[in-house]
């Protein structure tokens, strides 16, 4: 319960975090980015001053205290209101990121999974198969395409089995020549352009799962519990998963935060490469139209999205580890 | 003897690192039975080879470690030929472990009940009803003496001794006819070390079950075997009934550890230490392994083949040139002891002079998971200038608490510690630098106390750099005169050696020399020989002492050993729950304790001539 | 029973002695070595526009020109000399902030050590890649030093809280109390104590950050967000994917940049699997 309360209280902390740096960075940046983004928006035509103060509240109004902006910075933030995207003007930054969203979602919410699974049971194979010819080709297949960098990653599969071979589409999130609605061919066709996107996101990603949790794992069947185990008589299977595994997973936790951060790092040049709809993609864009507002607002919700995601892994720690539990018999 | 459980027949095993290139063999033919029902210890320190033997048992082994000859016979099958699938069976359902350190032996993620029920499982009781489980955990607790309630606890909310008794009762589960034990109280409290032996040989009788009992500690196991295995470097020694052995020690070995026991009530009290140190099994001598530390080795032993273990007349196996020839009753006492005595008479105490040292009404409290636990609960004392008080408790006394508040290294809640004017829980970083001239302190585990990346020279060097102001022309004379003080010659071998380098005595040598440096006024020594062999602890007290007769510094010695208090102390302390319960001259104190818990600790001590736990039961042949 | 420490061996020689940490020095030293000869084994000026635009791969140019008529090869080799700037520079700095905040944070304990964990915390949370995206969109100025000091303000937190688990470990030895009794300052009881012990795995969270740096550095510049005249992997790619390189069927141009950076990431990794079986002998296969 505590340890519950401990974790709330930080993610609390670390939004609040996030929503105040997301209100910083634009104000202590050089230039005036308010100013040029109220520029740019009313050379686009004439302009609700509406949508214009919203843009100002996010980026740095020309007038008041700091403290007044930030004030009114939250009010707009708890109300939805994000200011007016340039690139796809007039429609507010909501409701373009609200399009992106779901497709992010579900691309790098399916393959974190994925690759969490996968690397970490591989780990856990590797380790309790140690110095067979399985654990070394893993860990050397693992070694490479870990390092690989994403994008590269993304531009040859994008090349091979999709310019030369024609076995995936080559860019986009569903066929063009549809509109995105719930029909069944619509979901087949947005599918079928996911594969490739989430196949370098697994096949990068995963290598960081299984060192870690091969390493975790080599630590924890040399304890004397698992020892014990051996001497116990139980099956190899079960010492490998009841005590191996079991113990080896609760340090892979705690190095959630850092393969997350690699995954979203990673996906942004996914996206991009693949031209996938998704919120790295239309980062790439805003960045590259010097669309703050939208820049901004995506930068805040990829952050909000890690932070969640790691909460959820600390609460599964929580849950996996009896040492964070508090009661039982003892006073 | 009864036909034996299990035969271990000229066992060798061999460490073998890829890595390094290196294969050392730490059990060179080691050879012996265990009878059903019977208790037998098997004793030796460090580099005897005893727990990797009991490992290759059940084929445990880790670290490399391989078997490369012997067999060992059960139920008329090689338990080290045997399939992996057909071992497994043979594993826990007839034999059993408990494993040395058994703080980390239970897995920190299941509950209690679980662990006893996984294995109830893997050997095909499945039939068991949840109910029957249950009912058969509960007992098997209650049986160790814990309360059936822990069941559903999880291994860290159990305290170490608690630890120790729920894997004594799941060796038992499954009603083994062996169960091996490695060092299983090592680092327990004495008292409960004491307690939890008791228990075992109680249970070990009323259920019919053979013990392998594996202990450094000749006089625990000589307390509860009926037969003691002496092991020195990788070779079984002696292998006698306990009585036998106690009243007639053959091989030297088994002599001179014997030696280093003695009754602390005594008028006299006198043991012995052996010379030398523990066996490098790295770089053993030719012959008897044992020539460099005996004092009755001759030619034959510096030269000849390794002594044969052979039967003797009278019964019993021993390894020795001398040996063979007969029993040495009623032999020169003084024959065979091989190292210098250390004699401590009634007489010696001296009287407390003004006190360099005052502790008054002090309190600790720490917290430990957001609970608080009562260290020291108004504890005052004081130290007088040029004698010897020895601090006795048990852990969890407090007596390593008031250690470091006395040396400065944590503050009392409240309370003052006065030295020449000053309340050192009032110093500054400053303070405490000019203080530490002064005051100085010997570590318990000297391994942990040196830098493995230091050499003994720059370790030794820095107390007279910062604190000598001397040339390092000077500094290094006095470095080289400091490490012959301690014995460790030639110093000029020494002070190139990384610390990693040195044995467990020689690197307490170090710890010693460098509180030393400084020429302190007092000397605060916490535990310093519980971590070193039992043949080398001797010596360190006998150091210690020594250096105290020729500088005249004032010495703190906290111990739960009220032997080597005995030994060392004109004034004991003792603690208990962080308070301080009886203090006076040692010798009074020990002779005529007052306090229910000084009895206890007496009692508790390990005493080979007492032979308490194992009196009743019947003498072998 | 104690393992006693085989000083006679370097960590160097150590190293060597493991096959993937003397193939992972071969391939870095390799690296290093074509950086540092970069003038006299390239064939041509990487800038030079003397050539032929998007020449698929000759005997003149190995691996073809760009759509300004540079040659690839010549490029590949200068790009070098980038990402093992950004590596070393960056992975030192993130090294150093780690270092600092670690061992301070670890050494002292109460409040210090509480703010700065919750800042170590809260660093390690915020995802580094986009933070990065977003503050380079914002500064006018891009070049590698403002993607160096923008790589390591992202960079240093997962080293930092390694370090400071280290720290406590150690701090609370036996060898540092007897230090202070020796009467040794606490800057010294840090650096001549306590840091030496921990010298594997700061060399493990050297190279682990050398390596982020130098992939962030290329996918920051893939993306176009570095400065694109500067010649390294990441703006060959960059400029390669925006002249629909692949499609031309020019893959060398595409292909060399990326295995670069692929086989630098290997070798760096291939190092850090030795040092982590140095600093934990468990792990020897």
């Amino acid at each position: 319960m505590r340890y519950l309360i401990k974790r709330l209280a930080f993610l609390a902390f670390t939004l609040w975090l996030a929503v105040t740096l997301n209100f910083l960075i634009p104000r202590l940046m050089p230039g005036n980015p308010a100013q040029i983004m109220v520029q740019k928006l009313v050379g686009e035509g004439p302009v609700n001053p509406q949508l214009v103060r919203a843009v100002g509240i996010m980026l740095g109004l020309p007038r008041g205290t700091l403290w007044h902006q930030y004030v009114l910075y939250m009010h707009n933030l708890l109300h939805g209101n994000f200011g007016v995207s340039y690139t796809y003007f007039p429609y507010p930054v909501m409701s373009v990121v609200a399009q992106a969203l779901p497709w992010t979602l579900i691309l790098l919410g399916t393959t974190t999974i994925i690759t969490f699974i996968l690397g970490t049971s591989l780990g856990a194979l590797a380790a309790s198969r140690r110095g067979t010819w399985f654990d070394t080709t893993a860990t050397i297949t693992a070694n490479f395409t870990a390092t690989f960098p994403f994008f590269w990653t993304a531009l040859m599969a994008l090349y091979i089995l999709g310019f030369v071979l024609h076995w995936f589409p080559q860019s986009g999130g569903y066929n063009a020549a549809m509109m995105p609605q719930w029909s069944s061919a619509f979901v087949i066709s947005a599918v079928y352009h996911s594969i490739l996107p989430a196949l370098v996101i697994v096949l990068t990603g995963t290598g960081g799962w299984l060192f870690g949790m091969r390493n975790n794992m080599i630590h924890v069947l040399g304890e004397d519990y698992v020892r014990l185990a051996t001497a116990k008589g139980l099956p190899r299977r079960e010492i490998a998963l009841a005590y191996g595994a079991r113990n080896a997973i609760l340090p892979n936790l705690t190095g959630f935060a850092m393969s997350l951060g690699t995954l979203v790092g990673g996906s942004i040049l996914v996206e991009t490469v693949f031209s996938y709809p998704g919120m790295g993609y239309l980062l790439f864009n805003a960045v590259g139209n010097s669309d703050y507002p939208l820049m901004q607002t995506i930068f805040l919700f990829i952050t909000i999205g890690t932070l969640v995601a790691n909460f959820i892994a600390d609460i599964l720690y929580g849950v996996l580890d009896p040492r964070t539990r508090r009661g039982g018999v003892s006073a | 003897m009864q036909r034996p459980v299990v035969s271990i027949e000229d066992v060798v095993v061999t460490y073998r690192s890829k890595r390094r290139r290196t294969a050392l063999t730490s059990v060179q033919g080691m050879s012996l039975e265990v009878g059903a029902g019977e208790f037998v210890g098997l004793v030796g320190e460090s580099g005897s080879g005893k727990s990797t033997l009991a490992n290759a048992v059940l084929r445990l082994l880790t670290g490399g470690g391989e078997v490369d000859r012997g067999r060992v016979s059960f139920n008329g099958e090689d338990l080290l030929m045997l399939s992996e699938e057909s071992l497994r069976t043979v594993r826990w359902r007839d034999i059993a472990v408990v494993l040395q350190s058994s703080m980390n032996a239970l897995n920190p993620v299941a509950t209690i009940r679980t662990q006893f029920r996984d294995v109830i499982r893997a050997h095909r009781r499945s039939s068991w009803s949840e109910q029957q489980v249950d009912a058969d955990v509960s007992r098997l607790l209650s049986l160790v003496k814990i309360d059936p309630k822990y069941a559903s606890a999880y291994p860290h909310e159990l305290s170490g001794g608690m630890k120790q008794r729920v894997a004594i009762a799941l060796a038992l589960v499954l009603g083994p006819r062996l169960v091996i034990m490695d060092e299983p109280t090592t680092g327990l409290d004495v008292i409960i070390e004491h307690e939890i032996l008791s228990d075992l040989r109680d249970l070990q009788r009323e259920r019919g079950f053979a013990v392998l009992l594996i202990s450094h500690d000749l006089g625990t196991v000589l307390e509860v075997a009926d037969r003691v295995v002496v092991a020195y470097a990788g070779r079984i020694v002696e292998d006698r009934p306990a009585k036998a052995l106690l009243n007639n020690p053959l091989h030297p070995y088994t002599r001179a550890l014997l030696d280093c026991y003695a009754d602390p009530g005594a008028d006299q009290v006198r043991i012995t230490y052996i010379p030398g140190q523990p066996p490098n099994m790295a770089a053993l001598p030719p012959g008897c392994p044992f020539w460099p530390r005996c004092a009755e080795a001759e030619e034959k032993c510096q030269q000849g083949p390794v002594p044969p273990l052979t039967r003797l007349d009278g019964g019993g196996l021993v390894a020795c040139h001398h040996a063979g020839a007969g029993t040495r009753e009623g032999a020169d006492p003084n024959l065979g002891r091989s190292g210098a005595v250390y004699v401590k008479s009634r007489a010696n105490a001296s009287a407390s002079h003004h006190p360099v040292i005052t502790v008054t009404g002090v309190y600790k409290t720490y917290r430990r998971n957001r609970l608080p636990l009562v260290a020291l609960n108004d504890v005052s004392l004081t130290l007088p200038r040029g004698t010897v008080t020895a601090l006795v408790g048990g852990s969890g006394s407090g007596k390593s608490t008031l250690a470091r508040l006395i040396t400065g290294m944590e503050r009392p809640d409240r309370g003052t510690i006065r030295f020449d004017g000053r309340d050192i829980p009032r110093l500054g970083r400053r303070g405490l630098h000019a203080y530490r001239q002064h005051v100085q302190m010997v570590f318990q585990d000297p391994f942990a106390a040196l830098n493995p990346m230091n050499t003994v020279g720059y370790t030794l060097l820095r107390p007279f750099v910062n604190y000598g102001r001397l040339s390092s022309t000077e500094a290094f004379k006095r470095v080289r005169q400091l490490l012959e003080q301690v014995g460790l010659t030639p110093a000029d071998a020494f002070v190139g050696k990384r610390t990693s380098e040195l044995s467990g005595g020689q690197a307490q040598r170090v710890v010693v020399a460098k509180a030393l440096a400084v020429n302190p006024d007092v000397l605060v020594a916490d535990e310093p020989i519980s971590m070193l062999d039992v043949s080398i602890r001797a010596g360190i007290l006998r150091l210690l002492d020594d250096l105290r007769a020729q500088r005249g510094f004032t010495l703190l010695y906290i111990t739960h050993d009220l032997l080597s208090a005995r030994l060392l102390a004109d004034q004991v302390i003792v603690l208990h729950r962080g308070e301080i319960v009886e203090q006076g001259l040692a010798a009074d104190v020990i002779q005529s304790p007052q306090h229910e818990y000084t009895r206890l600790l007496l009692r508790s001590i390990p005493n080979p001539r007492r032979r308490t736990l194992a009196a009743e039961s019947k003498v072998s042949p | 029973m104690k393992t006693v420490i085989d000083s006679v061996l370097s960590p160097i020689g150590l190293l060597w002695s493991n096959w993937r940490a003397r193939l992972g020095m071969v391939i870095v030293g390799g690296f290093i070595l074509i950086a540092i000869l970069a003038p006299w084994i390239a064939p041509y000026s990487p800038t030079s526009q003397a050539f032929g635009r998007m020449l698929p791969p000759s005997s003149a140019h190995l691996l073809g020109t760009t759509q300004l008529g540079q040659d690839v090869l010549s490029q590949l080799i200068w790009g070098s000399r980038t990402s093992l700037l950004v590596g070393a520079a960056a992975g030192g700095l993130v090294t150093f902030i780690a270092i600092v905040i670690g061992l301070l944070s670890g050494f002292l304990q109460g409040w210090i050590d509480d703010a700065l964990m919750l800042l170590t915390n809260v660093a390690l949370v915020i995802p580094g890649f986009p933070l990065m995206i977003v503050l380079s969109a914002y500064i006018p100025v891009h070049g590698v030093g403002v993607i160096i000091v923008v790589l390591s303000v992202t960079g240093w937190a997962w080293g930092a809280r390694v370090l400071r688990s280290q720290m406590i470990s150690l701090r609370s030895r036996d060898y540092v109390a007897s230090a202070e009794f020796s009467g040794e300052s606490v800057l010294r009881i840090v650096f001549r104590e306590i840091l030496p012990n921990m010298t594997s795995l700061i060399a493990a969270s050297f190279m682990g950050a050398a390596m982020g740096a130098i992939l962030g550095e290329a996918g920051l510049e893939f993306l176009g967000f570095g400065n694109p005249q500067v010649v390294s992997w990441g703006t060959m790619l960059y400029w390669a994917e925006n002249s629909s390189a692949l499609i031309s069927g020019q893959w060398a141009w595409i292909f060399a940049p990326g295995l670069a950076l692929a086989l630098l990431g290997v070798g760096i990794a291939f190092i850090n699997f030795g040092v982590d079986i140095i600093s934990n002998p468990k792990l020897e296969a």
